[in-house]
Parts: structure tokens; sequence; C-alpha cells
């Protein structure tokens, strides 16, 4: 790994850890994620999950909601989807340049920030209720609100933000 | 897959959105119906009894405020006020419970909630305000280290 690729995984750390400390008044809304997945993308899968790891590393042990070991290793764990989504999704859309269909290229990005969510949610939420003593099926209707809400904040900020952001990226870091 | 695939042929985009959204409608519909079940199984009758315990996580000993008579509906709140004196703040998630008779969270202590059923003790997932109390059920007040990894009551 090169030094341009450990900095930029700092650097995305950072952002990441601050947008989510900025947005603990939301519950389940987040930056982080579109991070992670914009690492990924950039930088390849392995690049994108260490991001989703380190982010967690440092936000999950200060977490201000609160700190269970077990979760916080699944999270961390779950988190790296992103990373790898956005890896995949570089190589399946080859060279497509994404200064064109944009909007379908927007919506195409917000089903892959929502369909991820959903799988980080459901890891998170057995996860849970392994820890908690709660049925596992209870535990994902009981959490379905907040998966929800989760999913269609991410389906929203990976529609109106991924394209623009991996676009100016692009510019700065050529990845 | 190309990107012709995805990005030329439009009804993969709504596949793909429309695979979203019934998951979403799922997961919500399942919600409401586990709610609503819950709900229904806990209001049988007008009145109804309920056991609650208070640990005070500070050495004094348990309370238990056994068969403890309640409107059917009423939340573990409701319950609490009804047994100990309450000082809670109100929030768009829910009631956080201060202090009970007194004992405030502090050093890292905060009052967190269980309920007693056949899995065994049953870690609070809702605010007090939010949880409806069933008939004969037991729910136990805990002023325990919460970023320690919370312990069901002994």
């Amino acid at each position: 790994m090169n030094t341009v690729k450990i900095a930029v995984i700092a650097t995305f750390c950072a952002l990441s850890i601050g947008t989510d400390y900025a947005l603990i008044g939301l519950p389940n809304v987040k930056l982080m994620d579109l991070i992670v997945f914009v690492g990924g993308f950039l930088f390849g899968p392995v690049v994108g999950s260490s991001i989703g790891i380190f982010s967690w590393l440092i936000y999950g042990s200060m977490n201000p909601s609160g700190f269970e070991p077990r979760i916080w290793v699944a999270t961390m764990l779950a988190e790296t989807v992103y990373g790898i989504t956005g890896g995949l999704l570089r190589k399946a859309l080859g060279s497509t340049g994404l200064g064109s269909q944009q909007f379908r290229l927007s919506v195409f990005f917000a089903t892959m920030g929502f369909l991820p969510t959903v799988l980080f949610d459901l890891t998170t939420n057995i996860v849970y209720a392994s820890v908690y003593n709660t049925p596992v099926v209870v535990a994902i209707l009981v959490g379905a609100p907040f998966a929800v809400l989760h999913e269609g904040s991410n389906f929203l900020i990976f529609g109106v933000l991924s394209v623009p952001t991996i676009v100016a990226l692009r510019k700065v870091v050529k990845g | 897959m190309t990107e012709k695939t995805f990005l030329i042929n439009k009804w993969v985009l709504v596949a793909l959105v429309a695979l979203c959204w019934a998951l979403a409608a799922s997961f919500m519909t399942g919600y409401y119906y586990y709610e609503y079940s819950d709900l229904s199984s806990k209001v049988k009758e007008s009145i109804i009894t309920a056991n609650l315990g208070v640990n005070y996580g500070n050495g004094s000993a348990i309370r238990w405020f056994n068969e403890t008579k309640i409107n059917a509906g009423s939340t573990l709140l409701d319950l609490t006020k009804l047994t100990a004196s309450v000082n809670y703040t109100g929030s768009l998630s829910g009631a956080s419970v201060n202090a009970i008779d007194g004992v405030r969270s502090s050093d890292g202590k905060y009052w967190l909630w269980w309920s007693y059923s056949s899995y065994g003790w049953t870690f609070g997932q809702v605010a007090c305000d939010r949880y409806v109390v069933g008939e004969n059920e037991t729910v136990f007040w805990y002023r325990e280290v919460y970023s320690a990894n919370p312990q069901p009551p002994s």
C-alpha cells in the first residue's frame, strides 16, 4: 500500500468520524457510509473496507450512544460492505464517464446505498439480539423504523452526493 | 455486468428502486404487525397486574412492587410513577429516566430497564414511555454501567 493510499485512508477516516459526531443528533443518518463507499469506488475494496474498519474502530470506542464490544466488532466488519460495494461497482462500471447519464447513475447509486444498508442493519440487529438476549425476529421488527430511516437516508444521500463527490475527487486524486 | 445492462435499460433501475421500496415496506409492515400483536395481547383486561423491581445500583436493597394494579395499556413509565418517584426528560425518541427515588444516573451508571419473558431477561429496546406493560409481566429498573456491556438482573 503506497503512501497516497495511506493518506487517503487517514483523511477519509477523519472525515467520516467527524461527520458522524456532527450528525449525532440525527440517529441513523450519517455520511460515513457514503465516505466508505466513495473510498472503495476510487481506491478499491481493500482501501474502502479499511476506511470503514478504522472509522468504526475510533468512533465505536468513543460512541456517545454507548459501547458494547461485540456490537462494536460487528459494526466494524459490517461497515466494510460499503467499501466492498464501492470497489465492485468500480469494476462493474469500468471506464464509464460519470458525467454522462448522471441521473440514471444517481438512481443506481441510490439503490447501491440502500441495499448494502439492509445487510448492515440485519447484521447488527442479529448481533444485538444475541448480545441482549432478544429473539432475532423481534430485534429486527422492533428495530425496523430505525433501519428504514438508515436505509432511506442512505438512498437519498448516495443518490444526491455520490456522483458529484466521486467526480470531484477523481479530479484531485487519480484513483 | 456491463454499463449498458443497467444504465441503458431503465427497467433494471426501476426494478432496483422497486426492490428497495418493497424491502422498506416489508420491514415496516412487520414492525406494525408486531406492535399490534404485542399491544393487543397486553390489553385484554381493563385492569392488569404487573411486577416491578428496582435495583438502585448503590448497594441498597432491591425493591419489588409485586402485583401492582395498573390500567391496561399503561407504559413502564406509568407503572414506575405509580410505585416510586421518577425524574425523567422527554424527547423525540421517548422519556429518559434521570432518577428513581432520588437516586440519579451518575458515575457512568444509567437507569436501564429489563423485561422478563420465556427467553429470560431481555434488555429494554425502547424508551420506558413507549413500552406497554403486559398482564403479569415482570419489569426491572437497573441502575448500571451501560458503557461496559450492561448485564441482566441476577
